[in-house]
């Protein structure tokens, strides 16, 4: 296996090994921990609906990827998690929008829990009878998701914001387009994501890299590698609509706020990445004057927050939380906006938050967990675990204030979720 | 890991807990008060608003500045219940010395930084001021009225609170809105004086090395106050038995129901006694294989899920369900068709034996997370040993079956409490 050792200068390491087939191995040891955590994930997630292999154009329904996750736990020996429930360790999956992992984590037996983990995930076994069973388990799922406000209001943002992107659809789709997946579609699906070449495995914690390897080598099926297409319809720079709005059994009212941006490439570099968490912290971040004013006015409490909400052919800056005045909020991040553009960066500020974001990334590698997920962010987007840290060194102001010109109020959109009138 | 404890003042531990692996030190104060209805809102104020400002940062955006200059440096705010007692805890997490760029100490100024928060607030002439309050009073009344929003906490706070009608354990852990509206900035004022003076305190720190002076400062702060009587905290009142189970229904327009049941489990207080109750409710309605998940759940398609969890300090067991109105009665009898399994010892060893394994891996990993070492021994005061997670994994191990069996025979149905959609008004 072709195999690179990557430094750095906070006494961490970490090796990137590529397997014939295509998959990607990223394992940081920390020898002085008790526990491990490893993610066997593939580039698969809810936004994939429509591809080509080979040429040949497939249409899938929404939910699909997350239907998949849910049934690869079910093998022809048994369920997988009557298999770890054998070693004692905690498993799980999620489906996003652009990936879906398989976990778990330890603190004993890593290898006959990895090998749990290359087994289930290489073994798809549905049938009429199973994936029927499973209808009525994710229906509830989608019906708990329901009644939550705060996954309705990022979603009734989401359509709100895109015309076409299938971002806009929730992650377990619909009761009406689960209906539509059977078991033949649900193996088209994973003979082409489950490829080995469109995977990864990540792991961190208290592991001998070259005996993982060898375990991994073991175990991985051989099969072709697939040159697999996304397919998306054009999105057009525009949003649908700037407001959405919806009642829920909630006590004040709740929102979401982001600015749509245009996308050159489908994927984000570091630099990109780093200017935009910064851009957040100076335009709203909590030692921001805008965060003061909200604050004082009484219009925005703990619970807010922002995030650069990306992924393939998507980018958009979200500020949310819960306020007696949504709208008002909207307008307030609207003219900071405005006037950070025409006054420019407060360099003492941009200096404090980069020096706090710093410090956050050294703090990062106490957790195995947020290591190997970080290293899924690194297959994902083909970077490196120490590029932020590298990159926060040499980052300017300058190079923030270019970033926010790609901020635009007149493609910004706003979605609450208001309280529901007494009877 | 090594641990110590040491006596810093009457009523005041200095606990270290020696872990060189991690990046960061953690230090946190606690402080242990009586949970009573009316002092609940005022005590609960208290660490949010101590560490929002001070008289050094009486400006919150100036010491969010700062907090950013130490390298992101973490300071958390939480008022929770320790069984019939109110926990304060205020905490700062720095990054270690040896990661900043100009060789700057960090860990000498978070130190000074937490101690000024806690014993020089900002107040004038003995009252908090007025815009730090009210700020503060809006966010927690903002943050009780929120717990309404997420149907899975507010049905497991009601029924805690029906529950325990009348006893201390039913007091909301950060009191009610009404509480809160009445706060003044000199009751705020005598509460703090208060904490400072009647509560248990200890003081945690996890990392390589105890910060320089640390002890010695606190130790000199709790020894110039007059601590004469101190919240004694070991002890709280069991669960009680219930003759007739309490059913409470309440309608909402939500589109699934929340099922949530509460039991007294005739045991309760410091670990020695209650593993056996740990791993009772673990094959119950702990993991994927215990009897709430693979029955309940995976096999009769009830609810879509289905857990048990149980608090020591008061021995109570819950669980915790989402339904489908239709489903909610036979829910609730199959729930208590494998409590009497349980009781009966009828669960396989292969759920026994996952069971031991899963609590027992879980504790091993403790060492790897501050938080979750922090957490664990602020809830180990009441323990004449101070057992390390390890320790009691070790323990663990030697539970039998007839251990769960006896355990599960002390659990009684005391009251349900369901949430269940009503017709959307339109």
């Amino acid at each position: 296996m072709k195999k690179e050792i990557f430094e750095s200068d906070i006494g961490e390491s970490y090796v990137k090994a590529v397997h014939p087939s295509g998959l990607r191995i990223y394992i940081l040891e920390k020898p002085q921990y008790t526990s491990s955590y490893a993610i066997f994930g593939t580039k698969y997630g809810s936004i994939d609906t429509c591809f080509a292999v080979n040429g040949e154009e497939t249409a899938v329904p929404e939910g699909i990827a997350h239907f998949l996750e849910h049934k690869l736990f079910e093998s022809e020996d048994g369920d997988a998690f009557t298999k770890y429930a054998a070693t004692g360790a905690y498993a799980n999956a999620f489906t996003s929008f652009d990936r879906t992992c398989y976990l778990f984590s330890c603190s004993d037996r890593f290898y006959d829990n990895l090998d749990i983990l290359l087994s289930f995930v290489q073994s798809p076994y549905f049938t009429e009878q199973t994936v029927a069973k499973e209808q009525g388990i994710i229906g509830q799922e989608i019906r708990m998701y329901d009644d939550s406000p705060a996954w309705r209001v990022m979603f009734n943002m989401l359509m709100a914001m895109y015309h076409n992107h299938p971002v806009r659809i929730d992650i377990a789709g619909t009761v009406e387009s689960i209906a539509k997946i059977d078991h033949n579609l649900l193996y088209r699906c994973y003979n082409t994501f489950y490829n080995p070449s469109n995977m990864f495995i990540c792991i961190a914690g208290n592991v001998d890299t070259d005996k993982v390897l060898k375990q991994i080598e073991k175990r991985i099926n051989p099969v072709d590698a697939l040159e697999i297409t996304r397919i998306t319809s054009p999105e057009p720079e525009e949003t649908v609509k700037p407001y959405v709005e919806q009642s829920l059994a909630v006590a004040q009212p709740m929102f979401c706020f982001g600015f749509k941006e245009k996308t050159e490439n489908p994927t984000r570099t570091v630099k990109e990445r780093i200017c935009t968490a910064l851009l957040l912290e100076i335009i709203a971040g909590d030692a921001s004057p805008l965060y003061k004013r909200l604050v004082n006015e009484g219009l925005i409490n703990d619970e807010f927050a922002s995030e650069h909400f990306n992924g393939y052919g998507y980018s958009a800056v979200i500020f949310e939380g819960e306020s007696s005045n949504p709208k008002r909020v909207a307008e307030e991040i609207k003219a900071e906006v405005e006037r950070l553009k025409a006054e420019g960066i407060d360099k003492k500020l941009f200096s404090a938050v980069r020096c706090g974001m710093y410090g956050n990334a050294i703090r990062m590698f106490n957790s195995v967990e947020s290591i190997a997920m970080q290293l899924v962010d690194c297959a994902m987007s083909d970077s490196g675990l120490f590029d932020d840290i590298k990159y926060l060194k040499s980052v300017t102001v300058e190079d923030v204030y270019r970033r926010l010109s790609l901020l635009d109020p007149e493609k910004a959109v706003l979605s609450v979720i208001n309280p529901l009138k007494e009877n | 890991m090594s641990r110590k404890k040491t006596e810093l003042a009457k009523g005041v531990e200095g606990l270290f807990v020696k872990n060189e692996r991690f990046n960061t030190t953690l230090i946190s104060c606690n402080f242990y008060l009586p949970l009573r209805r009316d002092t609940a809102a005022l005590y609960a104020l208290l660490p949010f608003i101590l560490t929002s400002c001070s008289k050094r940062y009486p400006d919150f955006s100036r010491l969010n500045y700062k907090l950013n200059r130490l390298y992101g440096a973490r300071l958390d705010a939480s008022a929770e219940k320790y069984g019939d007692y109110q926990l304060l805890k205020m905490s700062v997490s720095v990054i270690n010395d040896r990661f900043t760029l100009d060789g700057e100490s960090l860990i000498k100024q978070a130190v000074d930084l937490l101690l000024g928060l806690i014993f020089e607030p900002n107040t004038e002439n003995g009252a908090f001021c007025e815009d730090d309050l009210a700020r503060e009073k809006r966010k927690a009344i903002e943050h009780i009225k929120g717990e309404y929003s997420e149907k899975r906490i507010y049905a497991k706070n009601r029924l805690v609170e029906e529950m325990f009608k009348d006893t201390p354990y039913g007091v909301p852990k950060c009191g009610t809105v009404e509480d809160v509206e009445k706060i003044t900035g000199e009751a705020l004022y005598s509460a703090w004086q208060k904490m400072l003076e009647t509560a248990f305190v200890r003081l945690n720190v996890i990392g390589a090395a105890i910060p320089q002076g640390l002890f010695d400062s606190v130790s000199e702060k709790f020894s110039a106050l007059s601590r004469e009587s101190i919240t004694d905290c070991r002890i709280s009142q069991p669960t009680p038995e219930r003759e007739t189970p309490l059913t409470v229904t309440e309608g909402m327009d939500v589109s699934q129901g929340k099922l949530v049941m509460g039991f007294s489990c005739d045991m309760c207080g410091n670990d020695d006694e209650t593993l056996p109750l740990m791993v009772m409710s673990d094959i119950f309605g702990g993991g994927p294989y215990s009897r709430l998940f693979a029955n309940v759940r995976e096999k009769l398609s009830l609810c879509y899920y289905c857990s048990s969890s149980v608090i020591r300090q008061k021995g109570l067991l819950t669980v915790e369900s989402g339904v489908e109105t239709a489903n909610a009665e036979k829910a609730k009898e199959e729930i208590l068709n494998q409590l009497e399994a349980v009781k009966k010892g009828e669960f396989t060893d292969f759920e026994f034996d996952s069971s031991i394994k899963s609590i027992r891996d879980s504790l091993c990993g403790y060492s790897d997370s501050q938080t979750s070492l922090d957490t664990w021994y602020t809830l180990k005061v009441n323990n004449t040993e101070l057992y390390s997670p390890t320790d009691i994994a070790e323990r663990i191990e030697k539970i039998t079956r007839e251990d769960v069996t006896a355990a599960a025979k002390g659990v009684k149905l005391n009251t349900v409490y369901k949430l269940l959609p009503k017709e959307v008004s339109k």
